[in-house]
């Protein structure tokens, strides 16, 4: 990619781009921060079960009971007598998969979209960016719930729900990269010397646009979380699956009464949701070389 | 001391005659709006085709009936102002009031009560109510002879509330489908109230029929049905005083909380007739459920003191058997599998349903009516892991809203659901459509939606619905039930705590036996 060699030991030694964005990235605290919480609550989720091994489901206790009244459930009971602490560790496996689902599906669609349209302009642009916008101006939580509503509310039903309404934005910010990069000396050479449009798109340009990509889908993990939380406040959760937003959308009956059902799965996403974005924040700047000056 | 409380207790109980005394004496009022809130919403507003609450608190309203009745459960006359049922029991006899009219202006003569008879046999999916009659005579405009094959007990009942309500023939009589006829949603009927916009979903409003065939009725100028998303907000918008009436309200914390407010009633009056029961449904068409031993089994493993007592606060009542305890025809002596899990695991392993490495049995998917989580999904919830203690893995089935879940259930596409059936008053209208061969009906909800077949029992049934003596009759009811109880085609778990909520500015409030299942004609709101 680089025509300088490298082996030249007079030449300063370049950083690996890597590199350098997780040095600006780890003088963030706030960004550091993020990490710590969401690595919490990845390891909780992924080993909490294990260590703490009661059946969200099953019921323990006398219904909503408050916290620290029992020590069958520390965190007291929902309205059907189930453990609030056991749903809370086993739910945010389903609340993290259908966050990272979404947005693994919100980056396939958006970057093929926008990798297209911006590479090719033209027609292509132009009915792909119709396509997109027909997308865009949609309101996606009642798209959303349209779509949950038609395939009955499961976690991949969910999942794809969010992905389909949230990829136009994802599309646009990649077609704007592609069109610029397009333009770049580096990609006139690739073609100069026979690359074809495949390897020009998937090999040259798209690791070049790749940096707020990332950004953005990192940021959209803490969106569809938000976003399933709110499906299962209106109710349009998977039953089966315990998960932070079936917490809330059960719970949220007997709020008045009961602030813990609610309020302690509300917190969980809250912290999910901070912990994500602020490392979205911190990769932007560790990826954008003009901020990374301030 | 003790005087003291004696009197105090005396000047309460005398205040409370003379404010009693002072309401019952005043003149009600003419004039104004009454908004009732529900979440639930009506398919449409003919409940000469379709059951249910959501159809039959407007339809109560928009059309009258032959007779109605009072919180005694004693006919009055209404449409008819007087009846009589022959010595053979086999017909009645209606003589309708002159100078009545629809909503249209044209008059109501005994062809329109013939056609609304013939329709509502043919469509509605209580079969039982109107299968006996065999024709209806008109010799002249105002009289009208109904004709039945056998004695009929129920047949008085079954001309109050929503049951029969009198459609314009000329309205109705166009050769349409009655089942999706445009004028469902455009009624013309000749109750106190005529439909002026009924958007599903939002609302539905009536406004006074000035033309209203008894003199100096209604008193309200309009009935506003508003619909809510979910019942929280709901309370909250009753708690607020943006409603004035609440009626079928269930959930014990919204009770609880409704109480505490001053401005408003809480009572249970006017559900007598409804007897509303909510239960655990197999369809024993399915291939394990088709096991009596398997739907023994899981009556044996439910706890139903845990639902009364843990999910509804003790607000409900368990419920056995097929009639409700408030009926002359309840039989409590009928056994109700209270809770024995190792029973539950002896006939499933009697069965031949062996666990497996993870300890489950077979597994089994469950629906459950969308909107009424105290009694429903809550419910279900509390049976998946209760049922897990016996190896069945159950799981729940969300359906999005009630036509989803009702096009499951009546397309017999289902394995158990959740499911409130009513009574309505007379076993015959009620109960037998539930358990009947002849009412397997696909696509028809709360019909026989289990696929349950006892000729035995369709037998017992058919006796007790043409029987006149009421102890003979009580009898073949208890042994029916017994039948029934021992086939579990359904889980009997509890009545449900119906309650209606009302402003204390509304006087008259609807509680008589159909609640507000009734014209409320007599409903006034003071300022």
């Amino acid at each position: 990619m680089t025509v300088l060699d490298t082996k030249d030991e007079s030449l300063p030694r370049a950083e690996h781009p890597a590199a350098e964005a997780w040095r600006v990235f780890r003088s963030r605290p706030a960004a550091l921060f993020g990490l710590l919480l969401l690595s919490i609550i990845v390891i909780v989720s992924l080993f909490g079960p294990v260590l703490y091994a009661v059946d969200p489901f099953e019921i323990v206790w006398a219904p909503l009971t408050p916290p620290f009244e029992t020590e069958t459930a520390i965190l007291g009971t929902d309205n059907l007598g189930r453990d609030m602490l056991a749903g809370l560790i086993v739910g945010g496996r389903a609340t993290l998969l259908v966050g990272v689902t979404a947005a693994l599906i919100t980056i396939i669609i958006g970057i093929l979209v926008g990798a297209l349209a911006g590479y090719y302009l033209g027609w292509v642009d132009d009915v792909l960016m119709r396509i997109t916008e027909f997308f865009q101006v949609l309101p996606p939580l009642l798209f959303a719930m349209v779509l949950v509503t038609l395939f009955s509310p499961s976690l991949p039903v969910v999942a794809m729900s969010i992905g389909i309404v949230s990829w136009p934005a994802t599309a646009r910010l990649a077609r704007a990269e592609f069109m610029r990069i397009r333009g770049l000396e580096y990609v006139s050479a690739g073609r100069s010397i026979g690359a074809r449009d495949g390897r020009l798109i998937w090999r040259v340009i798209l690791p070049n646009a790749l940096a707020p990509l990332i950004v953005s889908a990192t940021l959209t993990i803490g969106v569809a979380i938000l976003f399933e939380a709110g499906l299962s406040f209106l109710g349009l959760s998977d039953p089966n699956t315990m998960s932070w937003g079936l917490m809330i959308g059960s719970g949220r009956q007997y709020v008045l009464d009961a602030w813990w059902v609610v309020t302690l799965p509300g917190a969980m996403i809250f912290l999910t949701v901070l912990g994500v974005s602020l490392i979205g924040d911190g990769l932007n700047d560790a990826f954008n070389p003009k901020l990374r000056e301030r | 001391m003790k005087t003291l409380r004696g009197m105090l207790a005396g000047a309460a109980i005398a205040t409370a005659l003379v404010v009693t005394g002072a309401v019952q004496a005043q003149e009600p009022v003419k004039g104004g709006t009454l908004v009732i809130g529900t979440t639930q919403k009506p398919r449409h507003l003919n409940p000469a085709v379709q059951s249910g609450v959501a159809t039959a608190v407007p339809g109560t309203q928009i059309f009258a009936t032959p007779l109605r009745f009072d919180a005694e459960w004693q006919p009055q006359p209404y449409l008819a102002e007087s009846w009589e049922v022959a010595d053979d029991g086999k017909s009645i006899t209606l003589h309708l009031r002159k100078g009545a009219t629809f909503h249209d202006g044209k008059p109501i003569t005994s062809g329109d009560v013939a056609f609304s008879v013939k329709t509502v046999k043919e469509n509605h999916p209580f079969k039982t109510m109107y299968g006996p009659v065999t024709s209806v005579d008109t010799p002249d405009e105002q009289t009208a002879v109904i004709n039945f094959d056998a004695p009929h007990p129920a047949a008085l009942l079954a001309m109050s509330s929503a049951l029969l309500p009198i459609l314009p023939e000329h309205v109705y009589g166009d050769g349409q489908d009655p089942k999706s006829h445009p004028a469902n949603s455009q009624t013309v009927g000749s109750g106190p109230f005529k439909l002026v916009e009924y958007k599903p979903g939002e609302h539905i409003i009536l406004e006074k029929n000035p033309d209203y065939f008894l003199e100096g009725k209604p008193h309200l100028d309009r009935i506003i049905i508003k619909n809510y998303k979910d019942v929280t907000s709901m309370v909250l918008a009753a708690d607020k005083g943006e409603i004035d009436m609440l009626p079928f309200l269930t959930s014990t914390r919204d009770l609880d909380r409704l109480k505490k407010n001053d401005a408003l009633e809480v009572t249970n009056q006017g559900y007598a007739a409804v007897g509303p029961i909510n239960w655990l449904a197999f369809n024993t068409k399915n291939e394990i459920l088709k096991d009596l031993k398997v739907r023994q089994a899981i009556a044996y493993a439910i706890d139903r003191n845990f639902i009364v007592n843990a999910l509804h606060s003790g607000f409900s009542t368990p419920v056995t058997g097929p009639v409700v305890s408030g009926s002359p025809f309840a039989a409590p002596d009928v056994n109700g599998y209270d809770l024995d899990l190792d029973k539950a695991n002896a006939l499933l392993d009697e069965a031949g349903h062996a666990r497996d490495g993870d300890g489950t049995r077979f597994k089994l998917s469950l629906d459950y009516i969308p909107g009424f989580a105290e009694m429903q999904k809550t419910v279900a919830e509390y049976l998946r892991p209760q049922l897990k203690k016996v190896g069945i893995e159950v799981k729940l089935r969300a359906s999005p809203d009630f036509p989803t879940w009702a096009k499951r259930v009546s397309g017999h596409d289902f394995d158990m659901s959740m499911d409130i059936v009513f009574n309505w008053g007379d076993p015959v209208i009620g109960v037998h459509r539930t358990y009947l061969c002849s009412n397997i009906r696909e696509g028809v909800i709360w019909s026989n939606t289990q696929s349950y077949c006892n000729e035995e029992v369709d037998t017992l049934l058919g006796q007790a619905g043409t029987e006149t003596d009421q102890a003979k009759r009580a009898d073949l009811y208890r042994k029916a039930q017994a039948m029934i109880v021992d086939d579990v085609p359904l889980v009997f778990l509890n009545e449900l705590p119906y309650h209606t909520v009302y402003d204390k500015k509304i006087g008259n409030a609807p509680l008589s036996i159909w609640g507000p299942m009734a014209p409320m004609d007599d409903v006034y709101k003071s300022q």
